[in-house]
């Protein structure tokens, strides 16, 4: 049995646990408005408030630790497995809270990502979680953002105290299917993450019919005027055996919260195994439409470990996958798109050179050109270089006449891309054959430059006078 | 052309407004602009608009009676922001509202609506990355924040501080306009103007430290993976301009 030793002082901790938590990627504090109020510190912003930019140019929101970096598993992935030689912490409940408060004042962040390895066992470690937030909530009265991490194999009553007391509760899948996971994490198992997962989906539903919300998390407003995006084929079960045991509220004070306001996340490690893109965001709807999830996350590989069944260590990260990836699950949350429209058993890959909305545009040339004037809102929107926000604005602006390629570009449509697909009173941009070979060129010459940023990383570059003159110095 | 000139201030720029107006010059003849005026254009009259709160009011409410709430606040908004344009435009959309109507802001067919849209949507974006960039030093039981925006965006920034730290003693001093706005516990704020004296005081509130500073730069070093290190697109997200009282910059 550990114990928490606190032999290490705070900072060494916040220096160990950061380092052990930053590969988890959901660093977001989006999801749910709620307003400050006397005595209590801090109020959340459904848009989400990024705080810093750290030098991997990814956000900084939320502080994002581990409560522990111990672990009894030994997932083949995990810079904390068992068998890794690095430094161990645990923080105390108290040092959490203190530093989120702290923190918080200081306006270096939009609250608290608590996430942990397994100390002891899941029930111990969910335990230690649930009282640091119980205090965070009660002693330090704060009201500002909590995303918590549910370990799999933690107890109903443990998951539901955890989700009364968090807006956002994630459970990681890491992998897209059991197989992989059995290879990778021998420790885990499928269903030991699937359960709890549908659990907490189903509380999230009873809780929002009990106060008289829909049973469906809220979803981007565009999707109100698209037909067959994903989540209007949804059927979300509220049915009573996939419930969480939710502590009597009336006896506990402590926990009269809305439960997970922001809903449940998941996070899936891209390149780390064989699992092709079709795979991975073919799950990734089944998610969203089985378990109402509202973020599904990609973490693209970064090679730690050595082993045999891992990709070796310092091969490429795969940051362009896991971009085209993004881009995808964009589409099916904001743009209507299916899975299976944009990947197909044949073409089980992203291609690289091509952002998956050209891609799918080029190969339905049939559908384009459309008129921008009168097409209705699921075609337009599939136009490369229109999105949610200029789609939005294009509308409003047509009662008011005729739109021209001038106002388009006002209004933010990305007309590098958008003029091979569309005509403004029946005339297109210029003089473009409609032609596959042409447009893909043409296409892949505007993203050469996003591409070439993800894919070259090497650090050559041109000596200067200075990088002489300063080692020159230095001697 | 007339060009009408006023002061930098809410007032001075809707009595401009107002002045412009009933000059009955007739509103292709008119321009409105901001003082100090870069470069005097030899062909151009100037008219130098003195401040008059009831005539600022005057066009406060006709602008809220007769177009609609909403649209007062996107003007006063517009005219908050740093471009040398701003006034004149909002100026071309009144003119057009009043006409118009409340949703010619969604009209992007004229160049006046486009380039307000533009102004409005860059303003609300300042506004944002100074909710989310000011930082906070503690000076015993006060929370002091400097920021040096190019806009008017205290007030916005102050409402937002208000609500997420109702029960906190806190200042935020804008450095460019010499203004600040201080917030006592559980009350409203007020914003005021600095005299010189007292801006020179509150300059030094930034050599403070204390532990959870040098715990949070400790925290922005480590979050970052070595492997994924991307300098351009932390640039991108974060523009130099806006680093400057940040504490994990400095």
């Amino acid at each position: 049995m550990y114990d928490i030793i606190n032999d290490l002082s705070t900072m060494d901790k916040l220096q160990i646990l950061a380092d052990a938590a930053k590969y988890d990627v959901a660093c977001t504090s989006s999801g749910v408005d709620r307003k400050g109020k006397e005595g209590f510190l801090g109020n959340s912003c459904a848009a989400g408030i990024c705080h810093s930019f750290a030098a991997d140019g990814r956000c900084i929101s939320l502080l994002k630790i581990l409560m522990s970096n111990h672990c009894i598993h030994d997932c083949k992935y995990c810079l904390n497995r068992r068998s890794n030689d690095v430094q161990r912490a645990t923080f105390t409940p108290d040092e959490i809270c203190n530093l989120v408060i702290e923190f918080y004042k200081r306006n270096y962040i939009e609250g608290l990502f608590l996430s942990s390895g397994v100390l002891n066992s899941p029930e111990y470690t969910m335990e230690l979680i649930c009282r640091t937030l119980s205090l965070l909530r009660n002693k330090y009265r704060f009201n500002g953002y909590i995303h918590v991490k549910a370990i799999p194999g933690a107890p109903e009553e443990l998951l539901a105290q955890a989700g009364l007391l968090a807006d956002r509760i994630s459970l990681n899948l890491e992998l897209p299917n059991s197989e992989s996971l059995k290879k990778l994490a021998p420790g885990k198992n499928f269903n030991n993450i699937v359960k709890p997962m549908a659990q907490i989906s189903g509380t999230i539903a009873a809780h929002r019919v009990a106060i008289g919300k829909t049973p469906q998390m809220e979803r981007a407003v565009i999707n109100n005027r698209l037909e067959n995006n994903i989540f209007s084929q949804m059927r979300l079960e509220t049915s009573g055996d996939h419930k969480l045991i939710v502590p009597e509220r009336a006896l506990d004070r402590d926990l009269r919260r809305p439960f997970a306001p922001a809903g449940m996340s998941t996070q899936m490690i891209v390149g780390a195994t064989q699992d092709s893109d079709l795979e991975l965001i073919t799950v990734s709807e089944q998610l969203y439409k089985n378990f109402d999830l509202k973020r599904v996350f990609f973490s693209a590989y970064v090679p730690l470990n050595e082993d045999a069944a891992l990709p070796a260590k310092g091969s490429a990260v795969p940051l362009l996958r896991e971009h085209r990836l993004y881009q995808a699950d964009w589409l099916l949350r904001y743009y209507g798109f299916s899975a299976s429209e944009l990947l197909s058993p044949e073409r089980p890959n992203f291609n690289e050179a091509i952002d998956p909305k050209c891609d799918w545009a080029v190969r339905h040339l049939d559908v384009f050109p459309v008129e921008v004037n009168t097409a209705p809102a699921d075609v337009l929107i599939r136009v490369p270089g229109i999105g949610p926000k200029s789609l939005e604005r294009i509308f409003r602006a047509r009662r008011y006449g005729g739109l021209t390629f001038d106002a388009l570009k006002k209004m933010g449509v990305v007309l590098k891309r958008a003029r091979y697909f569309i005509t403004c009173g029946g005339r297109m941009m210029d003089r473009i054959p409609i032609d596959e070979r042409f447009i893909v060129n043409r296409l892949t010459d505007v993203d050469r430059r996003e591409v070439y940023n993800f894919s070259d990383r090497t650090t050559y570059r041109q000596m200067s006078i200075f990088d002489y003159g300063l080692e020159a110095a230095g001697r | 052309m007339t060009v009408f000139v006023c002061e930098d201030s809410l007032e001075s720029m809707l009595t401009c407004i107002y002045d412009a107006w009933y000059s009955r010059l007739g509103h292709d003849n008119v321009r409105l602009q901001v003082a100090p005026v870069e470069q005097f254009n030899m062909f151009d009259r100037y008219v130098h608009v003195e401040t008059d709160i009831k005539k600022a009011m005057a066009v406060a409410d006709a602008v809220n009676v007769k177009i609609s709430p909403a649209f007062y606040s996107e003007v006063v908004f517009a005219l908050g922001a740093y471009e040398s344009d701003a006034l004149d435009t909002v100026y071309r959309v009144l003119v057009l509202g009043f006409r118009l109507g409340a949703g010619v802001l969604d009209a992007y067919g004229f160049n006046a609506v486009a380039r307000f849209k533009a102004i409005r949507i860059r303003f609300g974006r300042e506004v944002s990355s100074f909710i989310e960039f000011a930082r906070f030093n503690r000076l015993g039981d006060v929370f002091v924040s400097h920021i040096e925006p190019k806009s008017r965006v205290l007030l916005p920034v102050c409402e937002h501080f208000s609500d997420r730290m109702p029960s906190e003693y806190w200042i935020i001093i804008d450095d460019v306009h010499r203004e600040a706005a201080v917030h006592p516990i559980n009350s409203r704020y007020y914003i005021r103007k600095l005299s010189d004296e007292e801006f020179e005081r509150l300059r030094t509130t930034e050599d403070y430290e204390d532990s959870f500073t040098a715990m949070w730069r400790a925290y922005f070093e480590h979050i970052a993976i070595e492997e994924r290190n991307n300098p351009a697109c932390q640039l991108n997200h974060f523009a130099k301009w806006k680093r400057k009282h940040v504490t994990e910059f400095i």
